[in-house]
């Protein structure tokens, strides 16, 4: 009888551990989420202050809208976002044709100097933006791509591309080249082993590298600063036209700000699931 | 439904060599085994019939129709793979059903169903249709690949160890299974194992590669008794046979061989001495399958003294091997035998099935025929010199 109640209180004693483990957890988790949250929600309410409010106040203010009414209707806002939009999201097309058949080459076919190749195309990752711009810049003017959307989207291969080829052909590796084979014994002619084989395998990867390299598109600064004009604007050199010469509007930067970060958040909250299987290496398995 | 052909076919992977002009001719409706030790180009060999690795040397012919050109698609041709192969984001029943849902042999879906029930029900994996590869054991990943290679009816099979992960008891079935799916189908197999045992059993014709060549071609009586040299020999058989050197003698008109250091010559067969006197051999290697060295624990006349060096019971038979003079010979025992290490053991070699090997060249020369176990098949081994 005793020991019966010994092993309920057991019982109920790894209940309790349990119930505060979940609570632990979920206290610091919650934290965390205060902190890695509180840039953004700084945001938010800068973005609701008027500029004479902006250094007197914390929480506590008068609302208002005349930040968001100054930059959405008073400038041309909307243009740079789209503008943004084509080149970030035309970089990506490109990044995606181009870089998952040579993924694909790397991976699969022998040649000279195929690491050499390899490394070259992640080292232009690694140089510095602005070590390059000025060249960059000159060529331009001469061949007449200064300012242009397929300018810009030509150059941004150098931020976007590497990454999804080192990402892809990480996946394309994984797959065994017999799965290959026997897709083509089965009667599947190579693009259809292409498509109906490889593409569902290296989809995570190829998902959340394309993601990536949006981000790292549509954040781009050095390069839409020197190498486009009047034409086109993205919104990173259009936010920073609230930072006038005398004042700086912070509640405008942080609407323009707030606006810009808009598609990645939501892009990101639509393809979570594959976001960190895909870049976690080596998630195919047979 | 087809004759393969391999005219002189050279297979490189940069400086390594994997087939060194290899020449074949599998008939149609055979079960073909090419058999070999790791690495000696088997795979690639059915790669390169199936047409997804490329000689480049060399003419393949598929039913007289040369298909070097031809792409693996178009050459009907059903492989199974040594890693399987599956496609890791299809289900059992989707992966089974691929081939008969690509463009160039579509069925409808009634039949799809049909057949991949058949072949999942043979391979007794018809209540796993749901589960991804990677929810299988590999037993049951390899009879997946085995039914998507079984689901059509292809000119040729190609099996690439097809059944060396699945358990003893399903092995030994799945070879019954697949022997008598081969009669009925009406097609020609080619089939790569390293184990002797499904070799034998399976093949209408055998070939033993090495280093990409063969080393010899023909049945598994074939291979066992009359092997072409030292290599096929030692291939053949459990427990691996015995050979020892010797040298050939002539002791009051017969021949015998002198080796193991014995002072008795050991007797050689008339019509193998015959051939040794032609051709005037004197080292030679002998070969002796464990099965024709009878023991005793007790002296016997005509026996050579030994130790027991060890003894390992293996269910239906107990393989002791045994040390003479430092040379270790492993013999069939039945199955109650006892003994211990370094016990004394008397051993008598039954010489009339010895195989008489070229000391230096290792080549095969010549065995009794008067054994009549070969005789009385009508095995044709005389035509080897």
């Amino acid at each position: 009888m005793s020991q019966q109640t010994q092993l309920l209180d057991s019982s109920q004693n790894r209940k309790t551990m349990l119930i505060l483990e979940d609570f632990g957890r979920n206290l610091g988790l919650t934290f965390y989420a205060l902190f890695a949250l509180f840039p953004l929600v700084w945001m938010v309410i800068c973005s609701l202050k008027a500029d004479a409010e902006m250094y007197n106040t914390v929480f506590v203010f008068t609302p208002t809208l005349d930040n968001y009414k100054a930059v959405l209707l008073g400038t041309d806002y909307f243009k740079a976002f789209f503008q943004n939009l084509v080149v970030s999201g035309g970089a990506v097309l490109l990044t995606v044709v181009a870089g998952v058949p040579a993924a694909y080459a790397l991976a699969r076919y022998d040649f000279k100097k195929k690491e050499d190749v390899a490394f070259q195309i992640l080292s232009f990752k690694f140089a510095p933006e602005i070590m390059v711009i000025l060249p960059v810049f000159l060529i331009f003017q001469k061949i007449g791509l200064y300012d242009t959307y397929f300018g810009l989207i030509w150059v941004y291969q150098l931020i976007t591309m590497p990454l999804l080829i080192w990402v892809v052909r990480g996946y394309f590796e994984d797959i065994s080249v017999e799965v290959e084979q026997a897709a083509q014994l089965d009667g599947y002619r190579w693009f259809d082993v292409f498509f109906k084989t490889l593409v569902p395998l290296i989809k995570p990867g190829l998902v959340a590298s394309g993601l990536l390299a949006f981000i790292f598109a549509w954040n781009s600064f050095t390069f839409p600063l020197v190498l486009s004009g009047f034409n086109i604007q993205t919104i990173t050199i259009t936010s920073l036209r609230y930072i006038a010469s005398d004042t700086v509007h912070y509640g405008q930067v942080a609407v323009a700000a707030l606006i810009a970060v808009l598609p990645e958040i939501t892009a990101r909250l639509f393809i979570q699931k594959h976001l960190v299987r895909g870049l976690s290496f080596g998630a195919v398995k047979g | 439904m087809a004759r393969i052909t391999l005219e002189r076919i050279v297979k490189r992977y940069g400086k390594n060599v994997a087939l060194d002009g290899l020449d074949l001719d599998i008939q149609d409706n055979e079960f073909f085994v090419l058999f070999g030790p790791a690495g000696a180009g088997k795979t690639t060999l059915l790669k390169t019939i199936a047409g997804v690795e490329f000689p480049q040397e060399g003419l393949i012919k598929i039913g007289d129709e040369i298909v070097n050109h031809v792409e693996p698609m178009y050459r009907n041709v059903s492989m199974v793979f040594e890693n399987y192969a599956l496609y890791p984001h299809l289900n059992v029943y989707d992966n089974i059903a691929s081939p008969m849902r690509s463009k160039l042999y579509r069925q409808d879906e009634a039949t799809i169903h049909q057949q991949v029930e058949r072949v999942t029900k043979m391979m007794k994996i018809d209540h796993l249709w749901e589960r991804r590869p990677s929810q299988l054991s590999n037993g049951q990943r390899q009879r997946v690949a085995i039914g998507r290679c079984l689901v059509r009816s292809p000119n040729v099979f190609l099996m690439d160890e097809p059944l060396a992960h699945l358990d003893a008891k399903l092995r030994h079935f799945m070879r019954g299974e697949l022997k008598e799916m081969q009669s009925s189908f009406n097609s020609t197999t080619i089939y790569v194992t390293h184990d002797y045992m499904e070799a034998m059993s399976l093949a209408d014709r055998i070939a033993v590669l090495n280093y990409g060549k063969i080393e010899q071609l023909g049945t598994s009586l074939e291979m066992y008794y009359t092997p072409c040299n030292e290599f096929v020999a030692r291939l053949f058989g459990e427990p691996e046979i015995n050979i020892f050197p010797g040298e050939v003698e002539e002791e009051n008109g017969c021949l015998g061989v002198r080796a193991l250091g014995q002072q008795e010559l050991m007797p050689i067969e008339e019509d193998a001495a015959q051939v040794l006197r032609e051709k005037e051999v004197r080292q030679v290697d002998v070969g002796i399958r464990g099965n024709d060295i009878s023991f005793s624990f007790t002296p016997r006349e005509g026996s050579m003294a030994g130790t027991v060096y060890a003894n390992e019971p293996i269910g239906n038979k107990v393989v002791m091997t045994v040390d003479i003079h430092g040379t270790h010979l492993s013999l069939v025992a039945p199955n109650d035998t006892q003994a211990r290490i370094d016990q004394p053991v008397y051993i008598r070699l039954n010489m009339k099935n010895a195989i008489f090997f070229d000391g230096q060249t290792q080549e095969y020369i010549t065995r009794s025929q008067a054994q009549s176990h070969i005789c009385s098949k009508g095995m044709p081994i005389s035509e080897r010199g």
